[in-house]
């Protein structure tokens, strides 16, 4: 692959300059005519969420003023009748998209770095005993009752026991590209398969319906995206910094804060923006692992459909609109990192 | 002395412990969980008073769902095989042996001819399925379903995505604005993406009821026809995924280095040459890695069929996993789990497949 | 937001009754401190009312009550995982009783019995039968507080029928002549043709209901203990017959004089139509009758009620045909048509989680008693945006409370009257309530019933499919066990 021109700024499009008029026309339907389909069903969802329920239920009216009169009733029903549902929900939200976006961002880009700069060789032979060893206590425990201290140890122990007999018969070494692929292929896990068990788990630990129980999920089904993204990065940064750094007598800590971090903040701008965006739109994690406390927006919107009265569809409207509105935001500000952070990370791929 | 002994065991063994918490948490929120995912897939379990109470019962979840009263569900239903679905059939399984046979003469070696078997097998399962249900004009089952979600809203979503970026990357007035609004539709949570779509595609009070009745469709209801309701699923999905496709593709695009392409346009490349001969090539690591992301998150595409059909007409829209989701609203975990399984277990060979045998092979073709 | 005259309008109606009532039931204060997690579906349906009463509860008595709400779809197996795993996040449940059995057997809910013989307020004898001796109940116990009386009516457009000069059906093959002939007529003059008929026919919605309605009266007609699911003794399956092929086949047919796209309409779709004017005939829960008087409906005073349509004849359960009724085999046949309403849902009754503390538990009663006693529910149940719906006769006594509400006099008879026929009625249809009610019926029965809706398999292969796949789940759970409950649900106890 080719490395990144350094002769000109890293996000200057290539200039055509002088295109045929035609094409220009051209050019611009296809923008437009996309743009309009894009918009379009925004613009009637803002529109909804101020449209009377007579307005919704009595066939298609497109202008307000004109061919309906916009009524309050629907936000009025979500920050006067319901605020505190609304509020809850929309803290609940914020405070979980953050932190586990934090928390994926912060052991994530420790992990990618660790594997784009120190050679690993864990032993697969050991992994599959270590595998194995733990899949049979959660088995010994979980079902056939044995207390948990007694299976604990008795693994620990034999794990310690024949780990490196068996690990010297066979020496069938991973490199760091298996544990790569092996923290991105977590990403196919349909949530799905996991989330019973999950859920017993928080359930034994009494953090259901709390934050920290989602914070923890997010983080972890958020990973490998940030691995990935994270490692492709770290891998397009020249070493000779961190060289001349460690010459210096620079610990690993040292040189990932004062050195790394920052120049990965386009990077890291643009995975933030895409974990946050995953983790504030989830809908059936959260739906498992809160019952009333914890709830985010995506089970409030969820919980507009009334059944048999219908779909409210005018609040429910309404509250996709401020969910919306600070993803939005938030892209706006981190504008001009995104598209260098992905640049660098996706070519890289 | 102690802690410079101790801060040299730290510095030695540094990169293990950045990598350590990544490892334990996924350890311990993914690979347990698939354990005992695992085990509750080769059991009945029922929720009492004290937790829940297990019985086993062996391969029964997944017989039910292969060969029992649940394959209609998830395979389709089988009768008789048309002569095209057999041709088809034929050509596909002469196809592979040949894929097959090429490989084994051009460099063998164990492991990659093991992977190769798998991908193998995999095809030929899924072709004859192709075969024996949709050719054979016989319904097919949630995984058809999925199949159809992931090969075409994926295959549309790449075109799309990839035109409108390559657009876009010229320097004209307005990209930027373009640029937001194309980005937006990613922003917006699955669920209300279905509820929006299904306001847009209200025959009677949706903006387009007035369009519908003038090319005479008003009473054609998309929900009750199963080739309409995949359809409009597939563009409700493609709608939120397409500014995905297109922001990482604009930046391959823009990643074009300019002196490639001024080069090629001293040589007297029209712009058809330049783009498939320079830029195209350049790109395609990059469309390779968006696609089998892609391709990942819609194996596992739940919510919206869920809120705009429920999964009807009959089972026509309904996904692998929303199967799996309706049968664990139920609470029959075993069913749920073993359904779960079975999608994993074809999403992991089809992405591996892919990632081997595509990514890595243009990869090492472009380098 | 339904309504707010009509909210305002309860919130003065509660007033005068609790200025009215001498002393509260309660000493004041006495639960202050004690909170009571009550989980339901959203609302402001059902849960909208229980926030209300709640307000006025603590006030009374000093208990908090906290309502959360999850989607309507999750409930069921939500409370479940929550009482099974002793996550003791929710006091009461309110729910279908139906559901309930499982939880029942599962040992999850209080035995109600005690705190029923020490509440002096309740007044059993007041509710309906059907709801007294069978809904609440479960092997002879009370475990259940009604708040909400389900089952399904037939509704008609009363102008639409006089001026096509017809009757209310009394048959389903009444029903479908009488829509074929209304169908395409404009009801509500938009210059717009309207429907013959709009009954839900969405997947993972409430077809199944429907369906179930329209196979009760030709599968049952020896009483609520005949049952409509299976044969007491076997357990085996009393679906693949001619009675629910039939049954399976008018829902079909209904579809030729609905909305194009009925297929992907659940209840809530299919009242708008019916409250925007645009069907003459529609079956419903009880919430039509208070949902026609509200404001923006263009049916108010044109709507009437009937018990559900019957049948000629009936299932001979030991060859599975169809036979025509006679004195024995339909003891409660008017005029030679069995008449068997389907108490479908049974209900959102309240239960409380064994696993809370005493006082809790206590104060949950009290609370669902209050909710339930006759001085609260009778205002309730007249009001459309609560969701509640007749179970006690006193409700039915006088029309005065539901003319004040808004309907007419006449109206007020014939929606009363239909009730009290169908409420009192010995041949009602229970709802399945075994373990595993979920799957025999909305996962299951669904299912076939909207894949032969949508032309994707025949009717025969749909009933020999739910045949196969009950067995399975009567296996899964224990066969003698559900004949066990299942008998008991029918309150047949030798």
């Amino acid at each position: 692959m080719t490395k990144p021109a350094a002769r000109r700024s890293l996000f200057e499009p290539p200039d055509i300059g002088q295109m045929a008029t035609a094409t220009k026309i051209v050019l611009y339907t296809v923008l437009l005519a996309w743009s309009a389909f894009v918009l379009f069903p925004i613009y009637w969802l803002i529109i909804t969420s101020f449209k009377t329920i007579a307005a919704v239920n009595q066939g298609p009216y497109f202008l307000p003023w004109i061919d309906f009169e916009p009524s309050l009733h629907a936000w009025k029903e979500l920050f006067v009748n319901d605020y505190r549902d609304t509020f809850r929900a929309y803290f609940n939200s914020i405070v979980i998209s953050l932190s586990a976006t934090a928390l994926a961002i912060l052991v994530g880009s420790m992990a990618a770095y660790a594997l784009s700069r120190v050679k690993f060789a864990p032993n697969l032979i050991t992994i599959l005993y270590f595998v194995g060893l733990l899949a049979l206590t959660g088995v010994a425990v979980g079902i056939y009752d044995v207390d948990w201290r007694v299976a604990a140890a008795t693994a620990i122990a034999l794990f310690f026991f024949l780990a490196r007999a068996i690990g010297r018969l066979y020496q069938l070494r991973l490199q760091n590209g298996d544990i790569l692929f092996w923290i991105i292929s977590q990403r196919i896990l349909a949530p799905i398969v996991v989330v019973v068990p999950i859920y017993m788990m928080f359930q034994s630990v009494r953090l259901l319906d709390t934050h920290l129980a989602i914070i923890l999920t997010y983080t972890v089904i958020n990973l490998p995206v940030v691995v990935w993204l994270m490692y492709d990065f770290f891998n397009s940064i020249p070493r000779d910094l961190e060289e001349s750094a460690q010459l210096d007598g620079a610990t690993m800590i040292g040189i990932f804060r004062e050195i790394i971090l920052p120049l990965s903040r386009a990077g890291l701008a643009a995975t933030t923006l895409l974990v946050v965006i995953l983790c504030w739109n989830e809908y059936l994690l959260a739906l498992f692992l809160s019952t009333n406390k914890a709830q985010t927006m995506p089970i409030l919107v969820a919980a507009m459909n009334a059944g048999e009265r219908g779909i409210l569809w005018w609040t429910m409207s309404a509250v996709i609109m401020i969910m919306i509105i600070p993803v939005v935001i938030m892209a706006i500000l981190l504008q001009k990192y995104i598209a260098k952070g992905i640049l660098v990370g996706a070519v890289k791929g | 002395m102690q802690t410079s002994r101790v801060s040299e065991w730290l510095d030695r063994h540094m990169g293990r412990l950045f990598l350590m918490p990544a490892v334990v948490l996924i350890l311990v929120f993914s690979i347990f969980p698939l354990v005992a995912s695992l085990i509750i897939a080769f059991a009945r379990i029922r929720l009492t008073g004290g937790g829940f109470s297990v019985r086993f019962v062996g391969l029964r979840n997944f017989e039910k769902q292969f060969f029992g009263s649940e394959q209609f569900h998830l395979l389709g239903t089988f009768t008789d095989i048309s002569v095209i679905g057999l041709l088809f059939g034929l050509l596909a399984t002469l196809g592979l042996i040949w894929w097959m046979v090429l490989y084994v003469r051009a460099h063998f070696s164990v492991v990659g001819f093991l992977g190769r078997m798998i991908t193998f097998l995999m095809a030929l399962g899924l072709a004859w399925l192709f075969s024996a249900t949709l050719l054979s004009g016989n319904l097919f089952g949630t995984l058809g379903t999925t199949l159809f979600y992931v090969f075409v809203g994926c295959g549309i979503q790449f075109l799309i995505g990839t035109a409108l970026a390559y657009a876009c990357s010229f320097q004209f007035r307005g990209t930027t604005s373009f640029r937001v609004i194309f980005f937006v539709p990613m922003m917006i949570t699955p669920i209300g993406v279905g509820y929006i779509f299904r306001m847009m595609a209200d025959t009677t009070k949706g903006p387009f009821s007035g369009v519908w009745q003038w090319v005479g469709l008003g009473e054609f209801a998309w929900a009750s026809d199963p080739w309409a309701a995949r359809i409009f699923i597939v563009v409700a999905d493609s709608w939120q995924w397409i500014p995905f496709v297109f922001i990482m593709l604009l930046a391959a695009f823009e990643s074009v280095p300019r002196d490639f392409t001024e080069a090629a346009e001293l040589d007297g490349a029209n712009a058809w040459q330049k783009f498939t001969e320079i830029t195209w090539p350049h790109v395609l690591p990059v469309a390779a890695t968006v696609m089998l992301i892609r391709v990942i998150e819609a194996f596992k595409i739940v919510d919206l069929p869920n809120i705009m059909t429920s999964g009807g007409p009959g089972i026509a829209t309904e996904s692998v996993s929303l199967q799996s989701y309706f049968a664990w609203r139920s609470l029959d975990l075993g069913q749920a789990s073993a359904i779960a399984y079975v999608l994993l277990f074809v999403t992991v060979i089809i992405c591996v497949s892919f990632f081997n045998l595509v990514v890595l092979a243009r990869v090492r073709k472009a380098s | 937001m339904l309504s707010k005259n009509l909210k305002r309008m309860a919130t003065t109606a509660v007033g005068a009754v609790m200025a009215l009532t001498p002393a509260a039931i309660l000493a004041d204060g006495h639960y202050d401190g004690v909170v009571v997690n009550i989980m339901t579906r959203p609302g402001p349906v059902i849960a909208g009312r229980m926030v209300d009463r709640g307000k006025e509860f603590k006030a009374m008595t000093g208990a908090e009550i906290r309502v959360a709400e999850v989607p309507f779809a999750e409930l069921f197996q939500k409370i479940l995982t929550d009482w099974a795993t002793g996550t003791r996040s929710i006091d009461v449940g309110v729910f279908a009783s139906g559901w309930g059995v499982e939880y029942v057997s599962a040992g999850l809910v209080e035995n109600l019995d005690p705190y029923i013989a020490k509440d002096s307020k309740i007044d059993l004898d007041d509710i309906a039968p059907f709801f007294r001796d069978f809904n609440q109940k479960v092997q002879g116990s009370t475990y259940f507080i009604t708040l909400d009386g389900d089952f399904q009516m037939l509704y008609y457009r009363t102008d639409v029928l006089e001026e096509a000069g017809l009757q209310p059906p009394k048959t389903w093959e009444e029903y479908l002549d009488v829509a074929s002939k209304v169908h395409g007529m404009d009801m509500n003059g938009d210059g717009e043709a309207d429907y013959g008929s709009c009954i839900f026919k969405k997947r993972n919605a409430q077809s199944f209901f429907a369906v179930q309605s329209m196979a009760a009266s030709r599968v049952q007609a020896m009483g609520t203990n005949e049952g409509i699911y299976f044969h007491p003794d076997s357990m085996k399956p009393k679906i693949n017959n001619e009675a629910w092929i039939k049954a399976f086949e008018i829902y079909k047919a209904t579809g030729e004089y609905g909305p194009p796209d009925e297929l992907n309409h659940d209840i809530g779709d299919s009242r708008a139509l019916a409250i925007g004017g645009r069907c003459a005939l529609m079956i419903d829960w009880g919430d039509i009758g208070p949902l026609s008087i509200e404001e923006g409906s263009m049916i108010n005073d044109k709507v009437g009620a009937v018990i559900m349509p019957g049948s000629k004849e009936v299932l001979d359960a030991a060859t599975g045909k169809l036979v025509p009724c006679d004195s024995n085999r339909c003891p409660y046949a008017i005029d030679g048509i069995n008449f068997a309403p389907f108490a479908a849902f049974g209900g959102w009754t309240g239960a409380i989680s064994k696993a809370s503390d005493a006082k809790v538990k206590q104060a949950a009663y009290d609370f669902l008693s209050y909710m339930n006693q006759a001085e609260q529910s009778n205002v309730d149940v007249t009001m459309g945006w609560t969701g509640y719906n007749p179970y006690r006769n006193s409700q039915l006594d006088s029309t005065a409370a539901w003319e004040e509400a808004g309907f007419s006099k006449a109206a007020a008879e014939n929606y009363l009257g239909a009730i009290m026929e169908s409420l009192n009625h010995p041949n009602m249809a229970s709802d399945i309530r075994i373990p595993g009610a979920a799957q025999y019926t909305s996962v299951v029965l669904d299912r076939e019933v909207a894949r032969y809706l949508a032309d994707e398999i025949s009717v025969e292969q749909a009933v020999a499919n739910i045949e196969e796949a009950w067995e399975e789940i009567t296996e899964d759970f224990g066969r003698d066990e559900q004949a066990q409950i299942y008998a008991l649900s029918l309150g047949i106890t030798n």
